[in-house]
């Protein structure tokens, strides 16, 4: 029979703030996850510390909550050592693009198989409303004891410059549209980021639902004929336009698939071939004794140490 | 007699300039004349040009240090002269090259300011002028036997007899060095050629133009200074041997102790380890494991992280799903890894780091030896990171069996281990048999993992009477994992009797721990029991120190030793056992405030009044403590620092 997204609901009492963007995204991923029909252990969803990143509390999967700013390392090395795992980030702004951005690049370079929800408020919600890596210049959101003077930064282009394969941007209260990125990310294989345009009626004053909804609009609503896809080397002329749309944002904000990357190779291909093997025995379930006896030996392993006198 | 012998000898020239490759070669000279050998390398955190050097020191039975001065210097540069001409032994050799002959000493661009101004002033108090060939003259007076190679008409010669141009074997002068070096001491020629096929194995080019330069050399040093007398041959003729660098004997234990997830981020002097892991990621598998696994080769997955948050965090990740996992970094790095380490302890989570400790504070010096973690490693993350391990090995062959334990004691307490290794350790060398890395001396233990929980019972942080609970790996079972307080399921919590409850697991955890690392594993004496002079130290001054033990035996002051092994959990009852016992009390580190002491003060109450250390951050030498502790003994308390290296 397949599973229900109350198949992925957990008994715990959702502490978000009323109409925060948050429960969109939970819903949508746990519908995600429902169509997709995931059995519940075999899907790890990693976070941050943030508001945002108490979701894994609330989806019955085996999830992690780790450090602010470590959720994409914790996330990898799970993938790392067992591939066979659905591994999704889902943390917050600050989390991804301020204290985690050095993450938020490497991993694009890997190309590894995960996918990264980001909880895209603007704010620090958690510590009370401080300016996220992602508010624009000049907003005085209504914690900020002054104007930001500092500029926001790109995540998409940021992402595309890293080497994601797969970048979106959804709005975190339209969860049907959501869900379907969040099922298209992960069938997509490689580092894909869906950047949550995420209310948060709490602290975030000026980029409210009403802000949002007089500028968004989907990319291949607009145009029927937006093909994000590049699966071929003439795609690659898709690229300037992918690019200046990822661009736009005053005054129309754009959703939607923006970018998909097949010709890239993930890092577990990398690896395999730099390591045949990888794939069947990866790291969490490669054998390293036989009843407690190892292996090997180094006289067998590291020949290139031997000395015969 | 082959146990008579005892020799060091130092190779020394310009970093870059094959100072690596002659004493490499020089080890294995040494080997194949059948002896044990212990190579060290002083580098500078420049990569080119700076004055770099190799100390070997040979004997029958394993050295474990090296010692000043030495039997022989090998000078591959005028700098190398000017920077060692004090540590030569009377009656010892100075192989050196005639071009250097006309250095002056503030021609020597690479060389530091402040050791010119201060060899200057020795060399003027000796009434040398600072020119190379004047203090080869002055080392001549002395009683040095000074043996000048003349490169140019040996590379000549060389050239001519293969047939090819100068330019062609113009690399070979280290072999040419070793070769005279060879000669000087009365070690045949074919041995010299054996090191050559050796070391460029496979390479036949350079294997020939080699060769032939060490033949050229041998007739010129015999045709000018004759015959030495013979070295007799050592004990381990007609074996199968291996030499190996610390980095190399950890990254060794880790693939053999099943580790099959490393992550690192590049630091001195750590990065040779996960260098050689990479190298070695698909090795071969002995006959029995080929057999009963049906396939011949299997791997390990290394993966260079984009800093050292990464690094651990994802080592953590893999352990989290079921890998064996391991990183390795230095102090710089573990401090950035501090955080991740609170988080491997409330997540109970098994990891090992590796932390090959270096000249601090701050960026220090990175590619000289210092003991300055240690208290970084026992007090290592925030809001009482603990239960944790604090181990630390004293030579290559312990940490090649350390490393195996921690990772046993990582995965049977579900703890991080911080592993407290040095640069003296990565960038020595030693020789050693199969019996000495025996891989089934420690049988892989993994604790309480279990692989196919029973989804409805199953509580990852269940409470039990030893703290420790069942770990199932992620994705076999649905649960979370938090860094935040949790209640046994793993969900995060406030409440304040889980919380109470889940700080005494964790408590309770740590005595499991004390109680089941057996004292031997704690804290080992060396030396003679009833003796009421102690010393005590940890780490890799062992070898030092038990060399000059052995000299000062020689002379009736026979001391005991006390190296401290782990220090969390720490050895409590034998620190103070000991330390109680003995008249005098000597601690040897290589730090300045006595990191050492301080711990022995805080578990045991006791205070060790003696100290020898070493700060100038080069490596602790035999000769040192033989004096240093002499010193220790004629005063009534207070600090012995002792200064040798270049
Ligand atoms: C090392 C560290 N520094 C600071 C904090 C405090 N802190 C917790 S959450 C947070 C910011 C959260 O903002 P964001 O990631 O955007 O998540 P949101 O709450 O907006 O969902 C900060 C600074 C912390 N937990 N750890
Ligand atoms: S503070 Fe903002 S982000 Fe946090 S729960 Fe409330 S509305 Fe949501
Ligand atoms: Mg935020």
């Amino acid at each position: 029979m397949a599973r229900n997204w109350m198949d992925y609901k957990t008994d715990a009492w959702v502490q978000w703030c009323p109409a925060c963007g948050n429960f969109g995204i939970l819903t949508a991923l746990q519908r995600a996850l429902a169509e997709l029909d995931l059995p519940n252990e075999k899907v790890s969803i990693v976070s941050g510390i943030g508001c945002s990143s108490r979701i894994p509390y609330y989806i019955k999967t085996s999830n992690v909550h780790t450090l602010h700013g470590r959720p994409i390392p914790v996330a990898q090395g799970i993938k790392l050592a067992n591939p066979d795992q659905v591994v999704i980030v889902a943390s917050g702004d600050g989390d991804l693009l301020g204290i985690g951005a050095g993450h938020f690049v490497a991993i694009g370079r890997r190309n590894i198989d995960i996918k990264v929800i980001l909880h895209d408020n603007a704010v620090y919600g958690l510590t009370k409303g401080q300016a996220a890596p992602t508010l624009p210049l000049w907003f005085k959101t209504k914690a900020l004891g002054q104007p930001n003077i500092q500029s926001a930064v790109n995540p998409l282009l940021l992402a595309f410059a890293s080497g994601y394969t797969f970048i979106a941007r959804a709005y975190a209260y339209h969860i049907d549209q959501l869900k379907e990125m969040i099922e298209a990310a992960i069938r997509h294989k490689g580092t894909s980021l869906i950047d949550v345009l995420q209310p948060c009626p709490t602290y975030n004053d000026i980029m409210t639902k009403e802000w949002y909804e007089k500028r968004i609009y989907y990319l291949d609503k607009e145009d029927p004929s937006w093909n994000p896809n590049i699966e071929k080397p003439e795609d690659v002329k898709k690229i300037p336009k992918i690019v200046e749309k990822m661009m736009e944002w005053e005054p129309r904000i754009p959703l939607g698939v923006f970018y998909r990357n097949t010709m890239v190779e993930p890092l577990d291909v990398r690896i395999e071939k730099i390591m045949p093997g990888y794939l069947q025995n990866p790291p969490a379930r490669r054998s390293i004794d036989i009843g407690g006896r190892a292996l090997t030996n180094p006289f067998v392993a590291f020949k290139d140490r031997i000395v015969t006198t | 007699m082959s146990e008579n012998v005892d020799l060091d000898v130092m190779i020394g020239g310009p970093q870059g300039g094959g100072i690596e490759s002659s004493g490499q070669m020089a080890l294995r000279v040494f080997m194949i004349k059948g002896y044990d050998v212990f190579g060290i390398r002083e580098y500078h955190s420049d990569i080119i040009g700076a004055h770099s050097y190799y100390n070997v020191r040979v004997k029958a039975q394993k050295p474990r240090s090296v010692r000043l001065p030495v039997d022989a210097l090998l000078a591959l540069d005028a700098e190398t002269i000017f920077t060692h001409y004090n540590d030569l032994a009377p009656e010892s050799y100075l192989i050196y090259g005639t071009e250097s002959l006309n250095t002056r000493i503030d021609g020597i661009a690479p060389m530091d300011h402040d050791t010119k101004e201060r060899v200057k002033e020795d060399l003027k108090q000796k009434g040398v002028e600072p020119v190379a060939s004047e203090v080869v003259k002055y080392l001549a007076s002395t009683g040095v036997k000074t043996v000048g190679l003349p490169f140019k008409d040996l590379l000549k010669v060389t050239a001519e007899r293969l047939k090819t141009t100068v330019v062609s074997v113009s690399k070979t002068v280290n072999t040419m060095s070793i070769t005279a070096l060879a000669a000087m001491l009365g070690i045949d020629l074919g041995a010299v050629e054996k090191s050559i096929q050796l070391y460029f194995a496979g390479r036949k080019g350079i294997v020939d133009s080699n060769v032939e330069a060490a033949r050229t050399t041998y007739e010129y040093i015999k045709d000018n200074y004759g015959v030495s007398k013979p070295l007799p041959d050592g004990p381990h003729r007609n074996k199968v041997r291996m030499i190996a660098t610390g980095n190399d004997i950890v990254a060794m234990a880790k693939i053999v102790g099943g580790v099959t997830l490393e992550t690192y981020y590049p630091i001195t002097p750590s990065q040779d380890e996960a260098f050689y892991m990479e190298t070695h990621r698909v090795f071969d598998l002995d006959e029995e494991a080929s057999r009963s696994l049906g396939q011949s080769k299997t791997g390990t997955l290394v993966l260079q992280a984009e800093d050292e948050l990464a690094a651990l965090n994802m080592a953590i990740g893999g352990a989290l799903a079921g890998a064996r996992v391991a990183t390795t970094t230095s102090g710089p790095g573990l401090s950035l890894m501090n955080e991740a380490i609170s988080f491997a302890v409330i997540t109970e989570t098994p990891v090992v780091i590796s932390v090959w400790m270096r000249t601090g504070p701050s960026t220090g010096i990175a590619t000289r030896q210092g003991q300055q973690d240690l208290l970084h490693a026992m007090f290592a993350g925030h809001g009482e990171a603990l239960p944790k391990i604090v181990l630390a090995s004293g030579d290559h062959l312990e940490a090649y069996y350390d490393t195996i334990k921690a990772l046993n004691w990582a995965e049977k307490f579900q703890v991080p281990v911080i592993h407290l290794l040095d640069k003296y350790m990565a960038a020595s060398m030693m020789s050693f048999d199969m019996e000495d890395v025996d891989p089934y001396k420690v049988p892989l233990e993994r604790g309480k993992l279990v692989p196919n929980p029973d989804p409805k019972t199953y509580k990852r942080y269940e409470l039990t009477d030893d703290g420790i609970s069942p770990r199932a790996p992620l994705g076999t079972v649905q649960y979370i994992v938090s860094s935040l307080e949790h209640n046994e399921y793993g969900v995060v919590t406030e409440d304040p009797v889980i919380r109470e409850k889940m700080s005494l697991k964790r408590l309770k955890k740590m005595e499991t721990i004390e109680r089941e690392i057996p004292e031997s594993e704690k804290a080992v004496l060396y030396g003679d029991p009833d003796s009421r002079i102690t010393i005590v130290s940890w780490g890799s001054t062992k070898g030092p120190i038990l060399d000059a033990m052995g000299s000062l035996a020689k002379e009736g002051l026979r001391l005991r030793f006390l190296q401290i092994k782990t220090f969390l959990p720490f050895p409590t009852s034998t620190v103070k056992k000991i330390i109680e016992s003995s008249d005098d009390v000597i601690a040897v580190e290589n730090n300045a405030f006595g990191q050492m002491v301080m711990a022995v003060r805080m578990f045991t109450g006791l205070n060790i009044n003696k100290r020898i250390a070493k700060l100038n951050s080069r490596s602790l030498m035999e000769q040192e403590i033989y004096n240093g502790v002499k010193k220790a003994l004629s005063m009534k308390e207070g600090l012995v620092v002792v200064s040798d290296g270049a």
